[in-house]
């Protein structure tokens, strides 16, 4: 279980002038084998708070902790996967699932071996020799997949890992990334700005709200489990219409002026 | 198999080609092309030399027959081990030192704010202008030589592996953090090889820059090896010879850049296709 109590963090401007509030007071706990989406506006401090998680950055007030444990720093019960896919473009697919494995002491044929069946996991086996510059973003992104799930994490952070890939991708991904979650049952802490993949995916969604930070509202979804092999009747269905709209009436609420500029633009 | 089939077979499928020309053919030949040029111009040369250069230009077959009796001549490779053993050792320095400070300085603040202003002096400044001072300073001996080419080559070094250090993705090292990497795995595991292929640029550049010290001081001041050479042959109305020397150096430069591609290949393969591929 991850608890975070009342976490805040602030960033300084430069000369202590125009400093950002990233996080106010942030109270969210997180359940064994849950799927939780965080749901939030760019810029809402929801990659700061998967940070701290991740025992990436500090933060100056309050707590976090992972099973009763506070966090001090990245630990092994931990994995991150990024928007950036962070792939070292210098070696090849195996190469870089064995990464985390060999830095947590697997090493050699062991480490290899268990970066060849979480390869066939996400679905790219026959690529294990491949270099990154090689593979499509959607290819690049399974590959850190694998790489996070490889080391066996009892928690997964993943910071917008669909972000930066085109709708098609994205589905497909979204559908195989359930597959796996639900064969292998994490925790999974899963930050989007989308409202559909946050919904599509989550347990729970957390909704952050923007300078300051804030975790705002926490919406159950009810569509039953499993749901990735149809995704897409999930997405038509009632339920999924009424959490989205609920959580738009949330979001419009802080995204009116934004809104106001754009009609006007239009108009 | 039809007798079209064999047909196209035997002839290679090269039917489109088969219309061409000989020449236009031989000219799509990257070899052919660049011997074509060198013939080209050694006819201009030659017809230059005999027709309007005077004493001190020489033929193109003179110079050709002079390199080839260079290339026969003990004192001839005397003077080339005498500067390339400047050259190396002073590129050997570089390396040593040139790479780690410019790690160094992209990854620490503190070591870049000590040492930036006279990376900037080093790079703006005339070396040459040194070679007085050097020579004042511990005299006419191999240490001369070997300072100034580490004088010529170093900010290369170093500022290429800076630049290398700064432009290895940051999310990378955040990845190595976020699975428990420390300073010293990240620094062998992800910003040494994420600063690679610009290493391999400013040795490459660096070398280079080791080949014009080498020449550059020996010309000027101190007279052995080859620039040593090309004085005595000037001073000895040889003009054949002193081109001859000089068209070694050329190829001496061309062989030890082609080497260092080649190694710069092989090295940092991921480049070919990837952002730094330039």
């Amino acid at each position: 279980m991850i608890e975070i109590r009342g976490v805040s963090k602030a960033f300084p401007g430069r000369g202590g002038k125009g400093g950002v509030q990233a996080l106010e007071d942030v109270n969210l706990t997180v359940h064994d084998n849950e799927f939780l989406t965080v749901l939030g506006p760019s810029g809402c401090g929801k990659t700061t708070l998967l940070r701290c998680l991740g025992g990436l950055v500090s933060w100056d007030e309050g707590e976090i902790l992972i099973d009763g444990r506070p966090v001090t720093g990245p630990g092994p019960e931990r994995a991150m996967v990024f928007q950036s896919i962070a792939l070292m473009p210098w070696a090849t697919v195996v190469r870089n699932v064995t990464f985390g494995l060999e830095l947590r002491g697997v090493s050699g044929s062991d480490a290899r071996a268990r970066a060849r069946e979480l390869i066939e996991v996400v679905g790219l086996a026959g690529f294990e020799s491949s270099m990154p510059f090689e593979l499509s973003g959607g290819m690049q992104q399974r590959v850190g997949l694998a790489r996070a799930l490889a080391v066996q994490p009892e928690v997964l952070l993943m910071d917008e890992p669909f972000g930066a890939l085109d709708e098609q991708t994205r589905r497909l991904l979204q559908e195989e990334l359930l597959q796996i979650w639900e064969e292998r049952r994490t925790t999974v802490v899963f930050i989007t700005h989308s409202m559909e993949e946050a919904v599509l995916l989550g347990d729970r969604v957390a909704l952050m709200s923007a300078r300051p930070g804030k975790i705002e509202e926490i919406v159950t979804v009810p569509m039953p489990r499993p749901r990735s092999a149809h995704l897409d009747t999930v997405e038509g269905s009632a339920e999924f219409a009424e959490v989205t709209s609920r959580l738009w009436g949330r979001l419009r609420e802080w995204q009116v002026d934004v809104g106001r500029h754009r009609r006007v633009a239009a108009g | 198999m039809s007798s079209a089939d064999s047909q196209r077979l035997a002839t290679g499928g090269g039917r489109p080609r088969a219309g061409r020309s000989l020449v236009s053919r031989a000219l799509d030949s990257k070899a052919v092309l660049r011997l074509l040029t060198l013939a080209v111009i050694a006819a201009i040369w030659q017809w230059y030399a005999l027709a309007i250069g005077g004493l001190l230009i020489p033929t193109f077959d003179g110079t050709v027959l002079a390199f080839i009796g260079l290339l026969f001549d003990a004192e001839f490779w005397r003077a080339v081990w005498v500067s390339n053993q400047a050259m190396l050792i002073g590129f050997g320095v570089t390396v040593a030192f040139g790479i780690p400070m410019g790690l160094l300085m992209g990854r620490y603040r503190p070591a870049e704010m000590f040492t930036d202003v006279y990376i900037n002096i080093m790079l703006v400044t005339p070396m040459a202008a040194l070679i007085p001072l050097i020579i004042m300073a511990i005299g006419f001996g191999l240490n001369a030589r070997v300072l100034l080419v580490v004088l010529f080559a170093i900010p290369m070094v170093i500022v290429n592996s800076r630049a290398g250090v700064r432009e290895v993705d940051p999310s990378l090292i955040e990845m190595a953090q976020s699975f428990g990497a420390r300073e010293r795995t990240i620094w062998w595991r992800i910003l040494v090889p994420g600063s690679m292929p610009a290493i391999m640029t400013g040795l490459r550049i660096g070398l280079s820059r080791s080949l014009t010290a080498m020449v550059v001081i020996e010309l000027l001041l101190i007279a052995v090896g080859l620039g040593g050479l090309i004085i005595n042959f000037r001073g000895a109305f040889e003009p054949e010879s002193l081109y001859a020397v000089v068209v070694f150096v050329v190829l001496e430069a061309l062989l030890l850049i082609t080497i260092a591609r080649w190694l710069e290949r092989r090295l940092v393969p991921w480049t070919r296709e990837g952002v730094l591929a330039k």
